[in-house]
């Protein structure tokens, strides 16, 4: 058999090469998604008179982009399964420049919740998702590196578009900054160039299913090609097969999926709101705008600095293995440094506190989809990101309403940062119990299925070990085997050249 | 997005439920600031929840009075040493009280003390051991300016209050807008002033603007008694320049600065077609690469099958 010349057909992720190409487009890609919500603010006063408008129906552009950001995961997810990460982006990319260039000629505020809020919002959503799934994709072994520098976009393009808006709003106004901003976006379309498919869709899927299928009974992780051959070989299905084809909505039986969007929701409910309501508190304290300001740009470079750093130290031989465990701590910590906030007073303890607490969310927003992706695998993470998204989509937008509500019921924020503190430790805890409940389901199933695997007389043919390996192997996180028993992995790949 | 009638329901629910509190956004602090007019604020050096200290000085804070009644008395204190400035607005005719207080720890012991405004000495009273008062009765502009108290004994401290007219919000930077568009300037102030009036700049001095301009190019509206917005309409080069918003109190005028200029339609066009140009030689070269080292690798294989071959 030929050896492969390219890295992209060797069996498994690259994980490198072009891989790093990819890494830099999802920087910039969910570097938009994240950063360019927030960076509208500035424009929002100037809106607000223009239009002569409430400060409230200014704030629905916010939460509608937000919405719709979260809100079209599933739609990013089908769309990804049927045509790929790169068409995706592309589009993406095309319909928030779209958005905000038509958005420059509006001359009402509804135009502005159309143009800005669902079309760029939906660009936005096209653009996020398919950047994390192509990571997935395109790495195994070094993909928490990966998630980390790819979610590092977002503080960075925070950092940068925050004083470039800023300076457009100072020479060109609102409707000029928003017709640059629309080109800005079409940058978009170019981290989606990058996006260079991998694996599946090419004509050489066919030949190599044989020794794919064998890969996937030695327990390497499946990629989009085994599974699009069978689809295309068993021609018409029926209707909720289909469907699940598009979006796989038979993750909820599956536990780790589970125990992931239960432990999210509930964490996003306070995760958001201290970032809302950290420089008001400031001020509520004594302190003046430019200090209040600076605490926020504190937070921003701490988290620069830490998602990187963490996906290092969840690569780690020791962390990786037990991902979920880091990812509950990582939780844990920040609400702890919620609940300890109240005590900060001074502007001495609120640095502190801004720098723990930049700390702790780049730590869990550099896991977030990590974890997603060492639960169901690469080949469900399509589907899974989308349900998680739109779950999510709710508990974000309430997190931080509900976090005003308390500081205007009791006058006082530190009720608010107590309320974000315990959620986000409860959820931490939660899913630190039962994560540890499955790794024990899952180290249970794994010795089952070598016990099975172990009997000749149950050695299937591919294409039934195949639909097993799919169907089956719901419970399993199929990312753990072949990291732990890396040296057995490299033996198993070793003798199945030598087999054929 | 959500494609069912009820599905919309939820998202316009979650929306209503975002936008029905009050404090959210770090950038608007000032509304979940109470209406000062409405309640009796005790105006001595306390910060209250989401009060806005005017410009980066901490020490010299903006402070409003109590109330609108004239028989009410206002009650300003300093405290030496320390904040050695207080800036009080006042946008009716009241009774005012100012009070230099001696901190307990200070050095100064029985000090002389002299009120002043200007040149012109007032009398104090003291109420405790170490503190000084004067009542003052502001009626009209003249009474409004700076006092200040001296305390002398081993050295010399003092503190002032500058007593003036309410300052109201403009914009300090440039308003921007673009040919046959509409241009708004916004005055607001938490103050409920008599009466608004914009001007122009001609030369050096200041017109009413319904002398410079035609009635159809501009509107004057009043959403409420303390906003009072100008539009300009069918904006052209000619309507670059300065406007001002003037706001009559009873103690007297208040004014506030507008700068607009008016771009062409051609000015942001630039950097937007550089942009875009960028995007395009940037996709161009990718799909160019991602071509030539498909097809590189389709002649190294086709090298490796013939090799392989042979």
């Amino acid at each position: 058999m030929p050896a492969p010349a390219e890295a992209g057909r060797a069996p498994g992720p690259p994980d490198g090469g072009w891989g790093w190409v990819v890494v830099f487009g999802a920087f910039i890609s969910i570097g938009f998604a994240y950063a360019f919500p927030k960076g509208l603010a500035i424009f929002f006063k100037e809106i607000q008179d223009f239009f002569g408008a409430s400060y409230s129906e200014i704030a629905w552009v916010s939460s509608i982009v937000l919405a719709t950001t979260y809100g079209a995961g599933p739609i990013s997810s089908i769309l990804v399964n049927r045509y790929g990460s790169r068409p995706v982006v592309m589009f993406g990319g095309l319909l928030c420049g779209v958005g905000m260039i038509s958005a420059a000629f509006c001359t009402s505020i509804l135009q502005l919740y159309i143009c800005v809020g669902f079309i760029t919002g939906f660009g936005l959503a096209l653009n996020l998702q398919p950047s994390v799934i192509i990571i997935g994709k395109y790495f195994l072994k070094k993909r928490p590196i990966a998630n980390g520098l790819a979610m590092a976009g977002s503080p960075v393009m925070l950092c940068t578009l925050a004083p470039l808006n800023q300076f457009l709003f100072d020479n060109f106004g609102w409707r000029g900054s928003f017709l640059i901003l629309g080109a800005i976006l079409l940058n978009c379309c170019v981290a989606g160039a990058l996006f260079r498919p991998i694996g599946p869709g090419t004509a050489l899927v066919k030949t190599q299913v044989t020794e794919e299928g064998k890969d996937a009974l030695k327990g390497k992780i499946t990629t989009d090609g085994p599974m699009e051959n069978k689809t295309e070989e068993e021609g018409e299905k029926d209707c909720f097969e289909k469907v699940n084809q598009y979006l796989d909505f038979s993750l909820f039986r599956h536990r780790g999926f589970l125990i992931y969007l239960i432990g999210n929701v509930l964490m996003f409910l306070g995760f958001f709101a201290p970032i809302v309501f950290l420089a008001p508190y400031a001020k509520h304290t004594g302190i003046d705008d430019y200090s209040a300001a600076s605490l926020l740009s504190i937070l921003a470079i701490v988290d620069m600095v830490a998602r990187p750093t963490t996906g290092i130290v969840a690569n780690s031989r020791w962390v990786r293995p037990r991902i979920q465990y880091f990812f509950s701590f990582a939780i844990a910590f920040n609400g702890a440094c919620h609940l300890l906030c109240p005590l900060a007073s001074s502007y001495t303890g609120l640095i502190v506190y801004s720098s723990f607490f930049g700390l702790a969310f780049g730590m869990v927003c550099a896991m977030l989809f990590e974890t997603l992706m060492d639960l169901v695998g690469a080949a469900r993470f399509t589907s899974a990101i989308g349900l998680v998204t739109i779950a999510e989509c709710c508990t974000i937008l309430l997190g931080p309403p509900i976090g005003g509500i308390i500081v205007d019921t009791f006058g006082d924020y530190k009720y608010m940062f107590i309320k974000c503190g315990a959620v986000m430790v409860l959820a931490g805890t939660f899913l630190f119990i039962m994560n540890y409940y499955n790794y024990r389901m899952l180290a249970k199933e794994e010795k089952e299925r070598k016990a099975k695997e172990e009997d000749p007389n149950s050695l299937r043919t591919e294409n039934e070990g195949k639909k097993n390996w799919n169907k089956d192997s719901t419970q399993d996180g199929p990312e753990l085997e072949p990291l732990r028993e890396k040296g057995e992995g490299l033996k198993k790949e070793m003798n199945g050249t030598n087999e054929v | 997005m959500p494609a069912s009638f009820s599905g919309r329901c939820l998202v316009c629910l979650l929306l209503l439920l975002c936008t029905s509190f009050s404090g959210g956004n770090p950038a608007d602090p000032a509304m979940t600031t109470q209406d000062a007019n409405q309640t009796q604020v005790n105006s001595v050096t306390k910060m209250q929840p989401g009060h806005d200290s005017s410009g980066p000085d901490a020490a010299t804070q903006e402070l409003k009075p109590a109330s609108k009644q004239n028989t009410n008395i206002s009650e300003y204190e300093i405290v030496l040493p320390g904040v050695s400035e207080k800036n009080i607005s006042l946008a009716n005719p009241t009774k005012v009280e100012l009070t230099c207080k001696l901190d307990e720890n200070s050095n100064l012991k029985n000090p002389q003390v002299t009120w002043k405004k200007g040149s012109e000495t007032i009398s104090h009273t003291s109420k405790t051991q170490n503190s000084w008062t004067i009542e003052l009765t502001i009626s009209g502009s003249r009474e409004l300016g700076s006092y200040t108290c001296i305390l002398k004994a081993e050295k010399e401290v003092s503190a002032t209050f500058h007593l003036h007219v309410p300052i109201i919000d403009g914009r300090e930077k440039p308003i921007i807008s673009y040919e046959g568009d509409i241009a708004v300037m916004v005055c607001t102030t938490v103050y409920n002033p008599k009466a608004w009036a914009w001007y122009m700049t001609n030369g050096t001095e200041l017109v009413s603007i319904d002398k410079m301009l035609p009635v159809d190019k501009f509107q004057i509206k009043s959403p409420s008694v303390s906003i009072n917005r100008l539009e300009v309409v069918k904006l052209t080069r000619e309507d670059c320049g300065v406007y001002w918003c003037e706001a009559a109190f009873e103690l007297g005028p208040s004014k506030s600065r507008f700068e607009l200029r008016v771009l062409s339609i051609a000015a942001p066009l630039k950097p937007f077609v550089a942009v875009v140009a960028e995007v395009a030689i940037l996709l161009t070269t990718i799909v160019l690469y991602e071509v030539y080292s498909k097809r590189k690798a389709k002649g190294d294989e086709k090298q490796f099958d013939q090799t392989e071959k042979l």
